[in-house]
């Protein structure tokens, strides 16, 4: 097809130096026939032989003329060809750069985009992001360890002007010291206009602020690893940070507030043993998980946002009373490229049915940093806590919350562009239970 | 001083220096122009047949930043970036996205990944390839010194201001 276009772009040009030759040649033939004939006149004598060598020339002026407006014709001609050649793809231009990022244009592509082709729309883009780990801590039945996190592959392509699909395929710890593969999020996205984008599949729960922010990329993160309250479910977190289901998104008129939306409704976290956390198939019951986030970021603060969210769903524990599931969260963040400040608080609260009282767990972590050339020094300060009768996380999630608090402090230092190596120390007090120090040498890189 | 209010202190003294207006801190930064340093505007480019004649400031840097997608006439916005190393495209990074080369690389690579940008803007390798894109692609935006503009694309007042007027905002510095 590319060769194709190529010729289409170059023939016009040079049948146009092709026909500029010929208007030489003809304008060469016609001196050189004036010359004979001019040479031929010296050797003729008396007016008649003049008057006929002049209508031969004058009628020869005619054949050349007539001969030089049949090839400007022509060449408009071509030049129209051209322009109705290049236009279709034109038009169909902004699909083909959806897909390209940063990549230099040459000057083909820039001048005269090549026509669309089918292969051209489902190219993949892909992007990744990994880390490798040492660390240890004074937990017992631990060890010091070298640890591949997570390599997630970011997938992405454009499938016309408004669709998108995009994936993150995710080689992650799995049973047994083994690899497992996980898609964490596969999502078909159709974008309207900035006001409304709707995605189907399964996606990260707009629960505040990080797990929007960093998904399953540690190389963007500024830490070594995700607060208490984010982890995801398979690393023991206790929010639904994954789930299946749709979500609408956008922008809400609002002047320089910039104020979002978004509205989600999905099969929510499963609560049966046996079944994966993230239900990615079948439903546990009826009830769906619905999760409505509103979110500010007004112009005359760059890089902050501010919102709050509110996700509600009903655990279905097996041989257990049904469980109302109601998380509120609120952040502010500051994330601008040499200063960033976290804050996010949260309540997840859970509500069996035919008990009298529900069972609240707050938390929160604040974050700050500041980058210094390549060197970008970080503090974390995170708590949670949960009731030591708390109906779900032990019992449903099999994940020992209780009272964790406690500062992280670490340096981050970008080598180059696309790699960072990262110190942290992290303590964490803990109820009934001995504090745990713990330190980690990350290497997170982007690929 | 004890350890934790000194910490506090200093935490305190950086959120100031933070939160304080970043065209303020700008402003200082930028080195002083000579008087015989001949004026050079950067101009902002659409496609032809874009209806937008006007943009605030506000609503270039969110343009320049993917925070929007489409044009008033539904085109989708394609942002026209100069390859690194021209003025034109410093003066962009410095003065709409207030960034160095690598913040500009890691924003959009991280706002392509969490879904806040649709796409990350073409990067052309000059002013003549750049204005033909320009020209070529119908939500097409980008910039281009005065002197290089010419009738194929449409320049975009910003502010209410052309290029040619006084308090016009973008300018490059001939350092």
């Amino acid at each position: 097809m590319r060769f194709h276009i190529l010729g289409t772009e170059t023939s016009p040009i040079s049948r146009t130096d092709w026909a500029i030759v010929k208007r030489i040649f003809a304008v060469l033939l016609g001196i050189l026939v004036s010359t004979t004939i001019l040479d031929g006149q010296q050797t003729e004598t008396g007016t008649d032989a003049d008057t006929q060598t002049i209508k031969a020339l004058m009628r020869r002026i005619e054949q050349l003329e007539a001969a030089d407006k049949q090839l400007q014709a022509r060449v408009e001609q071509l030049e129209k060809v051209q322009q109705a050649l290049a236009q279709p793809s034109i038009t169909q231009l902004p699909t083909h750069l959806s897909v390209s990022s940063e990549a230099p244009a040459n000057e083909q592509s820039a001048a005269l985009e090549p026509e669309k082709s089918d292969a051209d729309e489902t190219l993949l883009n892909i992007r990744g992001f990994g880390d490798y780990s040492f660390h240890g801590d004074t937990q017992k039945g631990t060890s010091t360890s070298f640890t591949f996190g997570q390599i997630d592959l970011f997938i992405t392509s454009h499938l016309s002007d408004r669709f998108r699909f995009l994936t993150d395929l995710v080689f992650e710890r799995g049973r047994g010291n083994s690899y497992e593969e996980d898609l964490e999020r596969v999502l078909l996205e159709y974008r309207y206009n900035d006001h409304l984008k709707l995605a189907v599949g399964r996606y990260h729960t707009a629960i505040g602020y990080y797990n929007l922010a960093f998904r399953h990329s540690g190389w963007f993160q500024t830490a070594t690893g995700r607060p208490f309250l984010f982890l995801f479910e398979d690393e023991g977190g206790i929010l639904p940070t994954h789930n299946v289901g749709v979500s609408a998104s956008g922008l809400i008129p609002s002047g320089n507030v910039g104020l979002h939306y978004i509205a989600e409704i999905g099969n929510g976290r499963a609560s049966r043993p046996g079944f994966q956390s993230v239900q990615n198939f079948v439903d546990e019951n009826h009830h769906k998980s619905l999760n409505l986030a509103l979110f500010a970021r007004p112009d005359a603060v760059p890089g902050l946002q501010v919102g709050f969210s509110v996700y509600r769903d009903v655990l279905a524990p097996a041989e257990l009373a049904r469980i109302g599931e109601t998380i509120l969260a609120g952040y502010a963040a500051l994330a601008r490229p040499r200063f960033e400040w976290l804050n996010e608080a949260l309540v997840i609260r859970h509500a069996p049915r035919g008990l009298p009282h529900v069972f609240d767990t707050p938390g929160f972590y604040t974050q700050i940093s500041r980058r210094f050339g390549s060197y970008r020094p970080y503090l974390r300060y995170q708590y949670v806590n949960a009731s030591d009768d708390e109906p779900v996380f032990l019992s449903v999630y099999n994940t020992p919350v209780g009272l964790q608090h406690g500062p992280s402090v670490g340096l981050r230092y970008d080598a180059t562009e696309s790699v960072a190596i990262k110190l942290q120390y992290d303590y964490t007090a803990l109820r009934h239970q001995q504090a745990i120090s713990g330190l980690a040498l990350q290497l997170g890189f982007a690929f | 001083m004890p350890p934790m209010p000194a910490l506090l202190v200093s935490l305190a003294v950086i959120l100031l220096s933070e939160l304080s207006p970043p065209g303020i801190v700008h402003a200082a930064a930028r080195p002083p122009r000579t008087r015989n340093t001949p004026r050079q505007a950067l101009t902002i480019i659409v496609n032809k047949s874009n209806p937008v004649e006007n943009l605030s400031f506000a609503e270039l840097r969110k343009i320049f930043l993917g925070e929007r997608s489409r044009w008033p006439n539904g085109h989708r916005v394609i942002v026209a970036m100069m390859e690194p190393g021209y003025a034109e495209r410093k003066t962009i990074l410095r003065d709409v996205y207030r960034m160095t080369e690598t913040e500009y690389r890691d924003y959009f690579l991280q706002g392509t990944y969490t879904g806040d940008i649709p796409a990350s803007p073409k990067t052309l390798s000059s002013p003549a390839i750049l204005r033909k894109f320009v020209f070529n692609a119908p939500g097409a935006i980008g910039y281009l010194l005065a002197s290089d503009v010419d009738a194929s694309v449409r320049v975009v007042r910003i502010d209410g201001r052309l290029p040619s007027d006084v308090e016009y905002k973008l300018q490059i510095d001939s350092d």
